[in-house]
């Protein structure tokens, strides 16, 4: 501080203090409050839902009827099958032979609607020794049913085959014994770091997920804190305080001040996101189904979290600056939302062809795309997450952007400087630039 | 050499003239006048001074210098139209603008508490602008205006919409401001606050300065053209005398306006061989007069 001058120390003081404003103006209202538990309380449930899914359901099992003497060579089978496989969600129950084709129905349905059981299976010979079909009979349709049946009438037919083919053990266990394929992401000419030296499908599904939620998280921060820039800066001009904020401290320095103020808000928000969800993450139960899925999140590359760092902070600044240009020239909160319009399809688009390119991350339209200043944060994160861009190619990308930042922070600063004082309706480029003139900008 | 220096200003928004060639002077302990109809260039002039847009010609000093920032924590401005956060609350808000200009946070707070009590509004510290009544938010934006205790002070229209009780409060805190010796600018539209508060005075018509100085200079300027006359009895052939142009009789005594100073004394003595004068006064032109007849006369 010491080696700063007078004046440096002041517009630092009050860049601060306009930072310090608007974060303790967010961050203590209760609609922050509320909207961030509310998101909170979402997130745990969402993390936790296939772990309360799995209590609800595991301890079902639905039971099915079936006459004896339909088909018993298959049934008995089936039943066996089903009878002797651990934790079987489905189990066969026999009912004798009432005489009659309807009185065997009308049998099976008093026993479903007494409770019995769920549903009932009707074997159905055809001509010949074909293996018989079944219809699964029941008041839902479970798909999960239908292929636990499937897959126990296969298993029973193999069987039959194989009995017939007298074969030895070994070629049995040879026949049974799954095949193995698996897939390794590889990368030709060396990419940029350790990023994408070679994924196996678990990492790439990690790393899918990861960059997925990443680009959600930029789009929700860019979007949600640009229209409040926006909209507190336009509420500014309209109460009229800006008038007295400008006799009070530089347009720039406000303007940047309350950008930052913004971010920190965000990132106050995110930060409360992320330790929800690992402390989600680390109960028992799901670090257990983690690890049951093969998932380990310390596999996650750290340089792919500091590429989403980069990419955060560059993409939100770019479009931070165009949301706070466009609401220093709107004079009236009512005309804020068409007038973000075009700022809110720049960043739907790089969005969405983010989400596009997730299963291509070759294509050239997202290479191209990665070089774009208002995509690049989403498009090129996702190349260096799925795929494996060269060094030079993430370099010149993070380039661009930030001499766009730079740009784009330049002439809204100059659009702000000029727009904050302009009243009435919402001025053109002309007479922006016009006015810009008259200021001496 | 006097605080606030303002040297034949121009300012131009493309073809239209905003502010042509204004110049004055406001010394320490004075309340200098600024007139004019809505969009003679009040605004404009006051803005300049702020240094929010910079003239297209001419220069304004502060104690001798050029504009710069460090100027801005020496200035008060009171906004014509109310510039407050509405949904912030008062102590944070008026900290956050004192903190703005300079003024430690302890420094503020006591100066703010120190402000409320004096508009007998302490229970405003914790409340929201929304809150209160457009008066009192006038007064919450006047303490927004004096908070950093700045040498010069711009107050835009700083009693409108305010109730007479409130005027009056204003306007004594103003007195005492310009007593304690600072530099104050103030618009308006309300000839009786100027003639009450200010020594100086400038009319602004149609971005022109068209009369500027001493308010009683200029009082001396323009003839005493008007004699109030109150009398037992009544009063006739008033009309008849020379140099009266015009009688108007109230209801307790004739307005007679005269077309030189000499004819005051014709009327004196014909009402004395009438019957008893109760009261007789040849008044000076008021203000509000004067500033008609030099706006007016210029838009014909």
């Amino acid at each position: 501080m010491k080696y700063l001058s007078d004046r440096w120390v002041r517009r630092l003081s009050n860049f601060k203090n306009v930072v310090a404003f608007t974060l303790g103006n967010k961050v203590r209202a209760k609609s922050f409050v509320i909207t961030t538990l509310v998101i909170a309380i979402i997130l745990s449930i969402v993390v936790n839902l296939p772990y309360i899914i799995s209590q609800f359901s595991s301890d079902e099992v639905d039971k099915l009827g079936f006459i004896e003497s339909n088909v018993p060579q298959v049934s008995a089978e089936l039943k066996d099958y089903f009878d002797t496989q651990e934790n079987s969600d489905i189990k066969l129950v026999s009912y004798p032979d009432a005489g009659s084709a309807e009185a065997n129905e009308k049998a099976l349905k008093d026993a479903m609607e007494a409770g019995e059981i769920e549903g009932y299976l009707d074997f159905v010979q055809p001509e010949g020794s074909a293996f018989p079909s079944v219809v699964i009979k029941s008041e839902e349709l479970l798909d999960s049913m239908s292929g636990a049946v499937s897959a126990g009438l296969n298993q029973i037919k193999m069987e039959m085959v194989l009995q017939d083919a007298k074969l030895t053990d070994a070629q049995r266990e040879m026949l049974f014994a799954p095949v193995d394929v698996s897939t390794v992401q590889i990368s030709a000419t060396g990419g940029a770091g350790s990023v994408g030296d070679g994924k196996t499908p678990e990492e790439r599904g990690l790393a899918m997920g990861l960059v997925y939620a990443l680009i959600i998280v930029l789009f929700m921060g860019v979007m949600i804190s640009g229209q409040l820039i926006a909209s507190e800066i336009t509420a500014e001009k309209s109460s009229r305080v800006m008038e007295v904020l400008v006799t009070s401290v530089s347009p720039l320095t406000q303007m940047f001040g309350k950008i930052i103020g913004m971010l920190l808000v965000g990132l106050i928000q995110i930060g409360v996101y992320v330790v929800v969800f690992l402390i989600n993450l680390g109960l028992p139960h799901n670090s257990e189904m983690l690890s049951e899925m093969n998932i380990d999140l310390s596999a996650i590359d750290p340089m792919l979290l500091v590429y989403a760092v980069i990419f955060y902070f560059a993409g939100y600044f770019l479009y931070a600056t165009l949301f706070a240009a466009v609401g220093s020239i709107v004079s009236r909160t009512e005309d804020l939302g068409q007038a973000v319009m075009p700022i809110t399809f720049l960043s739907l688009a790089g969005f969405y062809i983010a989400i596009f390119g997730m299963t291509t991350p070759n294509a050239t339209f997202i290479e191209v795309s990665s070089f774009i200043p208002f995509f690049s944060p989403f498009i090129m994160f996702l190349r260096i997450g799925l795929s494996d861009p060269a060094l030079w190619e993430v370099l010149l990308s993070i380039g661009i952007l930030f001499g766009s930042i730079f740009l784009f922070g330049w002439l809204s600063a100059r659009i702000y400087r000029t727009g904050v004082l302009m009243y009435g309706k919402r001025p053109s480029f002309k007479e922006l630039r016009k006015a810009m003139k008259a200021y001496k900008l | 050499m006097n605080p606030l220096v303002v040297d034949k200003v121009v300012k131009q928004y493309g073809e239209h003239t905003a502010v042509n060639g204004i110049s004055l002077e406001v010394g320490q302990g004075e309340i200098y006048g600024l007139l004019g109809a809505n969009g003679a260039g009040k605004t404009t002039t006051m803005r300049m001074v702020l240094g929010l847009i910079y003239p297209d010609g001419g220069s304004i000093r502060y104690n001798g210098k050029p504009y710069s920032k460090d100027q801005l924590r020496n200035m008060g401005y009171l906004p014509e139209e109310r510039g407050l956060y509405p949904k912030v609350k008062i102590k944070d808000q008026i900290i956050y603008l004192a903190q703005l200009r300079g003024v430690d946070r302890k420094t503020a707070d006591r100066n703010l508490k120190v402000w409320l009590e004096k508009f007998n509004v302490p229970e405003y510290y914790d409340k929201k602008v929304e809150e209160l009544s457009k008066g009192n938010q006038q007064k919450i934006q006047f303490i927004a205006a004096v908070i950093h205790e700045p040498q010069i002070l711009i107050l835009d229209e700083a009693f409108s919409g305010l109730d007479p009780v409130n005027v009056e409060l204003l306007k004594t805190t103003v007195k005492e401001l310009r007593d304690a010796g600072k530099t104050i600018l103030f618009s308006t539209h309300r000839m009786e606050h100027v003639e009450e508060l200010c020594r100086n005075i400038t009319i602004l018509h149609r971005s022109n300065p068209v009369l500027q100085g001493n308010i009683k200079e200029i009082k001396k300027q323009f003839p005493k053209e008007r004699v109030m006359v109150g009398i037992d009895g009544t009063l006739t052939g008033l009309d008849k005398l020379p140099g009266v142009k015009q009688v108007i009789q109230h209801e307790n005594g004739f307005e007679v306006k005269i077309d030189n100073a000499g004819a005051a004394q014709g009327i004196l003595a014909h009402a004395m061989s009438q019957g008893e004068v109760t009261r007789f006064e040849v008044k000076e032109p008021t203000l509000n007069e004067i500033f008609i007849r030099s706006v007016g006369e210029k838009i014909e």
